[in-house]
């Protein structure tokens, strides 16, 4: 470092060379649409004819709208219920794999949903839990339950949806939290076999507060990801029944591509904007400690 | 990694040209010797692919593509692509949705090309072609064949309840007490241990065989061949007028009272429930093994229904309601063209091609659906009697004047998205019918 | 090991046991979707529990790949509608490809101005850039259709691929992350060699990150290979068209009746079997890495 350092004054020229084709690319696709939304959120818009600026009403009448209230509620229960098995499944797998082995076939074979599209998993899962066709029914009739419409009824269709998406994450999860593990020091579970510790006090006293920067950087990431599900729904139940599966993606994209009303549309993507950043925000303050080393 | 600087740069730049390369060759686009055409029932790609051949070797050069859609999906895609600006130059379209087209500047006024070609509108039965004239005066589509409901019914059902085939030419209906209607449904209702509805002792959980079908689309504000045979059949109408109408009649009492009616049906188990209707298996496949007795569909579903194996089936016209008369929508169907076309003659000529006895006969011969032009119809006619159907039940109410049309509105496609999920919550008891009243006031805030 | 991560033996024996469970409920389905695949349709109803094929035939899979005609397609009920399956293949390795080859490339160059180049204005830069993982795609999504169409690239390749072709925040994120750990002596040398920022960039930096690198790619693969909401918006054209927009219409392209389920699993195995393919060649590779951006 003792060396003159001319170069360093031209690191901005060099800079920009590099940001070049990522700088056009988060302009033209994430900055400026971003800032078109917004506009177009006080307009009535149609797409077939220019915009119109109306204001806040797109606001006011989603404010006063029943529908997108339900879909907000609906988006909520999915989030809730699909992240909170997920990742109690995700860590028991991770902590069996932990103590059970290291095998590489295990691990990819768990990964295996995570491989295929959402649009795949929701097929075949659709044949699956069919209330006359689907094995799953069958397998229940053979233990004397009767026949359930997943998918048909409202108070099944989301809790559905939620676990047909755990399957094809849990996998995933389980890998990201078993790295976690791997990286927690044995002389801390040695210390606390010494101790006489219980196998569930070990894993409440020591696995998870060891665990908790990782899992809390997998919720980050599931969390956000999981508020915009909308091919599950897309493929099976398409918003229904009544409108217990109208998530909030499914129901903004109907406005803008069934109803021809992108303003509308636009306003409510904002909303669901704000909310979604404000969680993010109080996410990233739980993560904030010691990420970042620049110079 | 070689040690050369400009490989990775090389690669951009053959991959930023590829990128350049593509974006001059729309995919999906309509090629000026191609004209693309959507239609959504699969039962009808043969029949229209045989007048595509007949079309492109009367004008060669000239090749139709035709893409088939399935009815969920093909509203959504049509109106994507109608955005996009990608549209299919030719189009199958619907009484439903085409208002709403024409009012958006997305349909190709025919006027002009009619009048040149002096193809004749007075050959259709009467009021068909004037449907599809919108509220500007102009036309929009060449009709090509027409629907109405009917009752499918199981012969075997019916003889072993001990019912006559004839009886059901004359069964009445209210939405108090069902009339004969609901009797012979009860009757033809049969639980796991054989009890019949109309006994004592019926087991209302475990129904092995119900006596109606129940559709697994709830036919959001329409109902055609869900409900709309029961409600119109009180008097009621769905809208102040029709075609155009701008104020909806959901809060009138007797529809609230039929629905009520038709949702008792699943409370007594004479009716599956909406969840099982739903999960997987149509209400037309459901009937062939052997679930229901009675099941009510439209003319386009004959095939459907008397193409299952070992089950003989019949068809008889809908019941006759408090007003006196039965009743049944009448609906039509025509080809559109997309006013983005970049072929307009040659998208006419498909069109008119369509609508030509030539085109209609052939249809007429695969007996699927009724041809719009009578003679063609008379194909039609003696194709499904060969076949052993007899489609008397479905014109029948065509010379009693029993049809009402297809609501012809604007924003149709938000009434539907209003009306499908509240229709859903009363069927599934979540809602009573007096909710409609609530549905009925946003559907109306639309026209305001 | 040490004596407590093995435990009792029943302890261990019921580990297993829930172990081998969650493994079969993993697995189930892509046997389901091979069941069903071989069955008939007319067949399935009758025989819903059954665990082999009903009424075994192979015409599913002629029928998603054009090789049954019109007539028999729809005697075996399905729609009639062929999948153009090796069509949809190859737009979806195309495009996934081309988005996979530009993103990792750019996210990386511009992770390296965030991570070793000192330039004012640097880390406000970075924050804007960062704001842009909190932005839920459907956000944008709608002026970007506008967008597309507009610039007439509606149902090109083009539509399909150039959002993610520039960068994700997150590859620029995930990236920037790895080369902030990289020692700066190495740099340094070669700086005194005289070399410039690309050559050391192209030279030094890249051939070190090779395993940041193919996580990336691997996880960027996948992603594009499974998006289905921006292909749907804006490339439905047949030529054009993904496979898991395909899927979708397969999906609804019914006869009036019930789904083509036999042809539907068929074309989902199909649709599934190269990503299997990938990972039965690189199962161990993708595992790492997955577990690599975990701990990143």
């Amino acid at each position: 470092m003792t060396a003159a350092h001319p170069a360093r004054r031209g690191d901005l020229r060099v800079a920009l060379l590099f940001l070049l084709p990522a700088g056009f690319g988060f302009v033209l696709f994430y900055a400026w649409p971003a800032l078109q939304t917004f506009y177009l959120s006080f307009t009535d818009y149609s797409l077939l004819a220019a915009p119109n600026w109306v204001g806040a009403q797109n606001y006011r009448a989603a404010f006063g709208d029943a529908r997108f209230g339900n879909a907000l509620l609906v988006t909520v229960e999915y989030v809730v219920i699909n992240i909170g098995v997920q990742t109690a499944v995700a860590l028991l797998i991770a902590v069996l794999m932990h103590r059970l082995t290291k095998s590489s076939l295990v691990r990819g074979l768990l990964l295996l949903p995570y491989l295929i599209a959402n649009v795949v998993v929701a097929l075949v899962w659709y044949n699956m839990l069919d209330a006359q066709l689907g094995i799953v029914n069958a397998v229940l009739s053979w233990v004397g339950v009767d026949p359930v419409a997943f998918f048909g009824e409202t108070s099944t269709a989301i809790p559905t949806i939620a676990l047909v998406n755990v399957w094809r994450h849990m996998g995933y999860t389980a890998l990201l939290l078993f790295a976690g593990l791997q990286a927690i020091p044995k002389s801390v579970y040695e210390a606390a076999a010494i101790d006489g510790a219980s196998e569930w006090r070990v894993f409440r006293s020591v696995t998870l507060p060891l665990l908790r920067p990782v899992l809390a950087m997998v919720l980050v990431l599931t969390v956000i990801g999981s508020f915009q599900i909308f091919d599950t729904v897309a493929v099976t139940t398409k918003g229904g029944p009544v409108d217990a599966t109208r998530v909030i993606y499914f129901y903004i994209y109907e406005k803008a591509f069934q109803q021809f009303d992108f303003g509308y549309a636009a306003a409510l993507s904002v909303v669901l904007f704000v909310i979604l950043a404000g969680l993010a925000v109080a996410q990233l303050r739980l993560l904030r400690a010691g990420s970042s080393d620049l110079d | 990694m070689h040690n050369k600087l400009s490989k990775p740069a090389a690669l951009a730049a053959a991959v930023s040209l590829a990128l350049a390369g593509c974006a001059g060759a729309p995919g999906g686009g309509s090629g000026s010797s191609e004209i693309t055409y959507w239609l959504w029932d699969a039962n009808q790609l043969p029949a229209y692919q045989a007048c595509a051949t007949s079309f492109q070797q009367a004008n060669p050069g000239t090749t139709v593509k035709i893409e088939q859609f399935g009815w969920a999906d093909y509203w959504n895609k049509l109106t994507t692509d109608l955005v996009a600006g990608t549209a299919p130059d030719v189009f199958t379209n619907h009484l439903n949705y085409y208002p709403t087209y024409a009012a958006k500047n997305q349909l190709l006024p025919l006027d002009e090309f009619v009048s040149r070609d002096a193809v004749p509108t007075d050959v259709y039965p009467e009021g068909l072609a004037d449907l599809w004239t919108a509220q500007d005066g102009k036309r929009y589509g060449l009709p090509k064949d027409f629907d109405t409901v009917a009752l499918f019914y199981n012969k075997k059902m019916l003889a072993d309840a001990g019912v006559a085939e004839a009886d059901l030419a004359n069964l009445t209906w209210n939405p108090q007490d069902g009339g004969t209607y609901e009797k012979l449904i009860a009757r033809l209702t049969v639980d796991a241990n054989g009890v019949r509805g109309d006994e004592p002792g019926f087991d209302k959980s475990k129904v092995a065989v119900h006596g109606l079908g129940l559709d697994e689309n709830n036919g959001a504000g329409v109902g055609q061949q869900m409900w709309s045979m029961y409600a119109l059949s009180t008097g009621w109408t769905y809208t102040d007028k029709n075609p155009w109408g701008t104020e909806f009649n959901y809060d009138d009492p007797r529809f609230q009272q039929t629905m009520a009616w038709y949702r008792g049906l699943i409370d007594k188990g004479y009716l599956p429930s909406l969840a099982t209707a739903r999960s997987g298996s149509s209400v037309n496949d459901a009937f062939g093994a052997g679930k229901y007795a009675l099941s009510t569909n439209g003319s386009w579903m004959i095939n459907a229904y008397f193409g299952h194996d070992g089950v003989d089936v019949g068809v008889a016209p809908t019941p006759t309601g408090p007003s006196g008369k039965r009743a049944t929508i009448f609906n039509g169907l025509a080809d559109s063209i997309y006013t983005g076309t970049d072929n307009r003659d040659g998208a006419w000529k498909w069109v008119k091609h369509l609508a030509s006895a030539e085109c209609q006969k052939t249809v007429g011969e695969k007996a699927v659906v009724f041809p719009a032009l009578p003679e063609a119809l008379a194909v039609a006619k003696e194709t499904f009697a060969a076949k052993g159907v007899d489609i008397t039940a479905f014109t029948k109410p065509l010379d009693e004047g029993a049809t009402h049309l297809f609501p012809i509105t604007d924003h149709a496609p938000e009434v539907a998205a209003v009306m499908g999920p509240a229709i859903d919550a009363v069927l599934t008891s979540q809602a009573d019918p007096a909710s409609l009243t609530q549905a009925n006031e946003q559907v109306n805030a639309l026209f305001r | 090991m040490t004596s407590t991560a093995i435990g009792p033996t029943w302890r261990r024996a019921l580990g297993w046991v829930v172990l081998t469970l969650l493994v079969l409920i993993t697995l189930f389905p892509f046997y389901w979707m091979l069941r069903v695949s071989l069955s008939d349709n007319r067949a399935l109803a009758a025989d819903a529990g059954s665990l082999l094929p009903a009424g075994f035939t192979l015409g599913a899979f002629e029928r998603v790949l054009g090789l049954a005609s019109l007539e028999e397609a729809r005697a075996q009920g399905g729609s009639g509608a062929s999948i153009d399956f090796w069509r949809y293949l190859l737009n979806s390795v195309l495009t996934s490809t081309l988005i996979t080859a530009g993103q990792v490339l750019f996210s990386s160059m511009a992770a390296y101005a965030f991570a070793r180049l000192r330039w004012r204005g640097r880390d406000a830069v970075f924050f804007v850039f960062l704001t842009a993982l909190m932005i839920p795609p459907i956000f944008t999504a709608l002026p970007n259709f506008v967008l597309m169409r507009d610039l007439e690239l509606l149902n090109t390749y083009a539509a399909v691929v150039l959002p993610f072709f520039f960068m994700t925040p997150f590859a620029v994120f995930f990236m920037r992350q790895f080369l902030l750990g990289i020692s700066r002596e190495v740099e340094e040398a070669a700086r005194i060699d005289g070399a410039g920022h690309p050559r050391i960039f192209f030279r030094i930096v890249l051939p070190m990150s090779r395993a940041p690198l193919t996580t990336l790619a691997l996880l960027a693969y996948i992603t594009a290979w499974n998006e289905y909401f921006w292909p749907l918006l804006v490339g439905q054209g047949e030529g054009v068209r993904v496979l898991t927009v395909a899927l979708g219409v397969f999906r609804s392209q019914t006869p009036q009746g019930s789904p083509d389920w036999a042809g539907l699993m068929a074309a989902t195995l199909l649709a599934a079997l190269p990503v299997i393919t990938l990972f039965v060649a690189f199962g161990r590779r993708i595992v790492d890495s997955i577990q690599f951006s975990g701990i990143k």
